[in-house]
């Protein structure tokens, strides 16, 4: 079982090098050192300005360290086939979960080694905590994330009944206890803690879980929410051919849907519409870039690159919005039913000119507000509605219908 | 003369599947369309559904073939696949409320036809669910239920019986009488043979990209007098003359 595991990680880890690769490129690597460079340099700046004794300093270490403690996930790599293939070697799948849990140790205490490496010089200026101390409590940070991995192991059994035992308000309630003690009073109080924990909860797991099942459909569940938001993450960089998002009613959204009619040539925005708003996938790339664009016009000055990075922004998610136009090709019901191909690209033309509206409305206000130059916000709205015109009913039909040809 | 397949040669690339294909469904008809497995079935109905275009020969439907006035043709027909597909964002409400858009039904009268095959079908309070939360015999209702609120002229249903449950196997076969005596053509592939027998009113056999025989039962035991009553044992014996 240790075996098949390993098989299993060696693919996993292929794939992932597949996306890092895609995703670390030039350009991304670049950005993310500036990134990093000026976020160092702003947190060294910060210690200059900070003194020993403020009474709030141990309660954001606290802050940070127990939300460090909860990342770095359970990876089990198990698959939605397994509950029918391995559900004879129940037994036997200790052993890989097991193996599982080893190496899910890797990536999460890597995390928690930088952040308290990170969280150190903060630490050592604002409450005066030697070296040594601090060491203490990266310590007691590792054995406390072991211990919690422990518990999403636990959890793979039915060792507790219908309660799991690794509940986020039971791992975030140990966290706090943990490392509270071991803040306010020594660091090698939380050693002490955690190592208690860690020992009581593996103790307490060997005596039980020979006897109990695994909770396969759960753990099938679990992994592969883990694996959609990994290619979630790597589907901001490139194509993930195994997205397919998911899919939320959104009932309070109903309201803006009754003002398309349920008539012959709306069909295709009725159906765009819904997909757009309920499928995660595209709204969320909108979502997320608006958001993003929007924090950014904020923090930005100067006169033309306001103008330039919301035509950027609004450039991205127009560009990023063409493949939906296909969203539905495989659904057999588009080229069976009565419809137009021209009514299609035009329900199309409607909804992207309607989203890159209100995304370029949003961008717009926030230039507004950030600056104080009158002309850059006109020049701003000028530009916007040009490009949006021209994306939208230009450049969108122009496109699509060159991919309709190349099928037919 | 409902819908004429005449001659036609077409596959999904440029070999050809079906081989010189021809047959009818007159209006009012039941056509069974039988054969095994890649024996060029879902081809066929590809490409009377115009998914797939015909190397060479015509499929015509009422006089119109998809080249002369796609929205004509495609109006006339109505579809159901072999496996459910469903829109994965809308829910069964909007799957019908879609389907009346697009054959342009008028909308009360459509819904008060929906809300009876809703309840023959047992589906009429699961009017708000996601195609996420139905079983696949759910899922197939829904593309029976959606097919049959349209006035199509010619229905193409793909392996029904399969996945669905007696009961509703026995309503399908209702709405299929009844469109039938209004008139409406119907072309059905199916391996359920001994139920094909009972309610086609004749059937396509197609072997290997081509039609071996086609006709009404009776006219399918005088061409081979040796092959036995059933239309399982005339469909065994035209197999092995081939295999051996």
């Amino acid at each position: 079982m240790t075996g098949l595991f390993k098989t299993r990680l060696q693919r996993h880890l292929r794939e992932m090098a597949k996306y890092l690769r895609l995703v670390f490129n030039d350009f991304f690597v670049f950005a993310l050192l500036f990134l990093l460079g000026g976020l160092g340099y702003g947190y060294s700046n910060m210690l200059k300005t900070l003194k020993t004794g403020y009474w709030w300093a141990p309660v954001v270490a606290l802050l940070v360290l127990v939300i460090v403690a909860q990342i770095g996930r359970f990876a089990t790599l198990i698959e939605d086939a397994d509950r029918v293939f391995l559900l004879p070697k129940e037994r036997a799948m200790h052993a890989y979960l097991v193996a599982a849990r080893r190496y899910s140790q890797g990536l999460a205490q890597a995390t928690q080694v930088i952040a308290v490496f990170l969280l150190a010089p903060f630490m050592s200026v604002t409450m005066a905590w030697p070296v040594l101390s601090l060491v203490e409590l990266g310590l007691a940070q590792i054995i406390l994330k072991d211990a919690l991995l422990r518990l999403d192991l636990a959890s793979a059994y039915q060792v507790t009944g219908q309660t799991r035992m690794n509940r986020w308000e039971f791992k975030w309630l140990l966290s706090i206890i943990v490392l509270a003690a071991g803040l306010w009073t020594l660091p090698l109080v939380a050693v002490g803690l955690a190592l208690i924990l860690d020992i009581a909860v593996a103790v307490w797991f060997a005596q039980h879980w020979q006897k109990q099942q695994i909770r396969w459909r759960e753990q099938i569940k679990i992994e592969d929410n883990r694996m959609l938001g990994i290619y979630r993450f790597f589907n901001m960089f490139t194509e993930v051919p195994m997205l397919s998002g998911t899919i939320k009613r959104r009932r309070y959204l109903d309201g803006l849907f009754k003002l398309i009619k349920p008539r012959h040539d709306k069909f295709y925005l009725y159906l765009y519409s819904r997909g757009m708003v309920r499928g995660s996938e595209f709204s969320g790339l909108v979502v997320r870039l608006t958001v993003i664009g929007m924090l950014l016009l904020y923090f930005v000055r100067g006169e033309w690159l306001p103008v330039i990075l919301a035509a950027l922004f609004i450039y991205l998610i127009g560009f990023q919005l063409l493949p939906f136009f296909q969203q539905y090709d495989d659904v057999v019901f588009t080229h069976v039913y009565p419809i137009l191909p021209a009514q299609r690209l035009k329900s199309f033309v409607t909804l992207i000119t309607l989203i890159l509206s209100v995304a370029a409305l949003l961008l717009w206000l926030v230039v507004v507000v950030a600056n104080p130059h009158l002309m850059t916000a006109g020049v701003t709205l000028l530009v916007e509605v040009v490009e949006v015109w021209y994306l939208a009913r230009i450049y969108t039909p122009q496109r699509l219908a060159r991919s309709i040809e190349n099928r037919a | 003369m409902a819908l004429e397949v005449s001659h036609v040669v077409g596959g999904y690339s440029q070999i050809p599947v079906l081989k010189d294909i021809s047959f009818d469904v007159k209006d009012g008809e039941l056509v069974g369309l039988i054969g095994l497995n890649g024996a060029g079935k879902s081809t066929t109905i590809n490409h009377v559904i115009g998914l797939l275009t015909p190397h060479k020969g015509t499929i015509t439907l009422n006089g119109v073939t998809i080249d002369q006035d796609s929205q004509a043709y495609k109006q006339q027909i109505a579809y159901i696949p072999e496996t459910p597909v469903l829109y994965q964002e809308l829910t069964l409400r909007e799957h019908l409320e879609v389907t009346m858009m697009a054959y342009d039904l008028d909308h009360d009268q459509a819904w008060a036809t929906a809300h009876e095959l809703l309840k023959t079908f047992r589906l009429d309070n699961k009017l708000d669910w996601f195609p996420a939360n139905f079983s696949k015999g759910m899922k197939q209702k829904v593309m029976i239920v959606c097919a049959f609120l349209t006035q199509a002229k010619l229905f193409i249903i793909d392996e029904p019986f399969l996945g669905l449950d007696p009961l509703a196997v026995n309503d399908l076969l209702n709405l299929i009488e009844d469109r039938k005596k209004k008139g409406a053509s119907i072309l059905m592939s199916t391996h359920v043979l001994d139920t094909a027998q009972r309610y086609c009113d004749r059937f396509v056999l197609l072997h290997d990209g081509q039609v071996k025989t086609e006709g009404t039962l009776s006219e399918l035991q005088a061409a081979l007098p040796e092959a036995g009553e059933s239309l399982n044992d005339i469909y065994l014996s035209m197999t092995k003359v081939d295999r051996a």
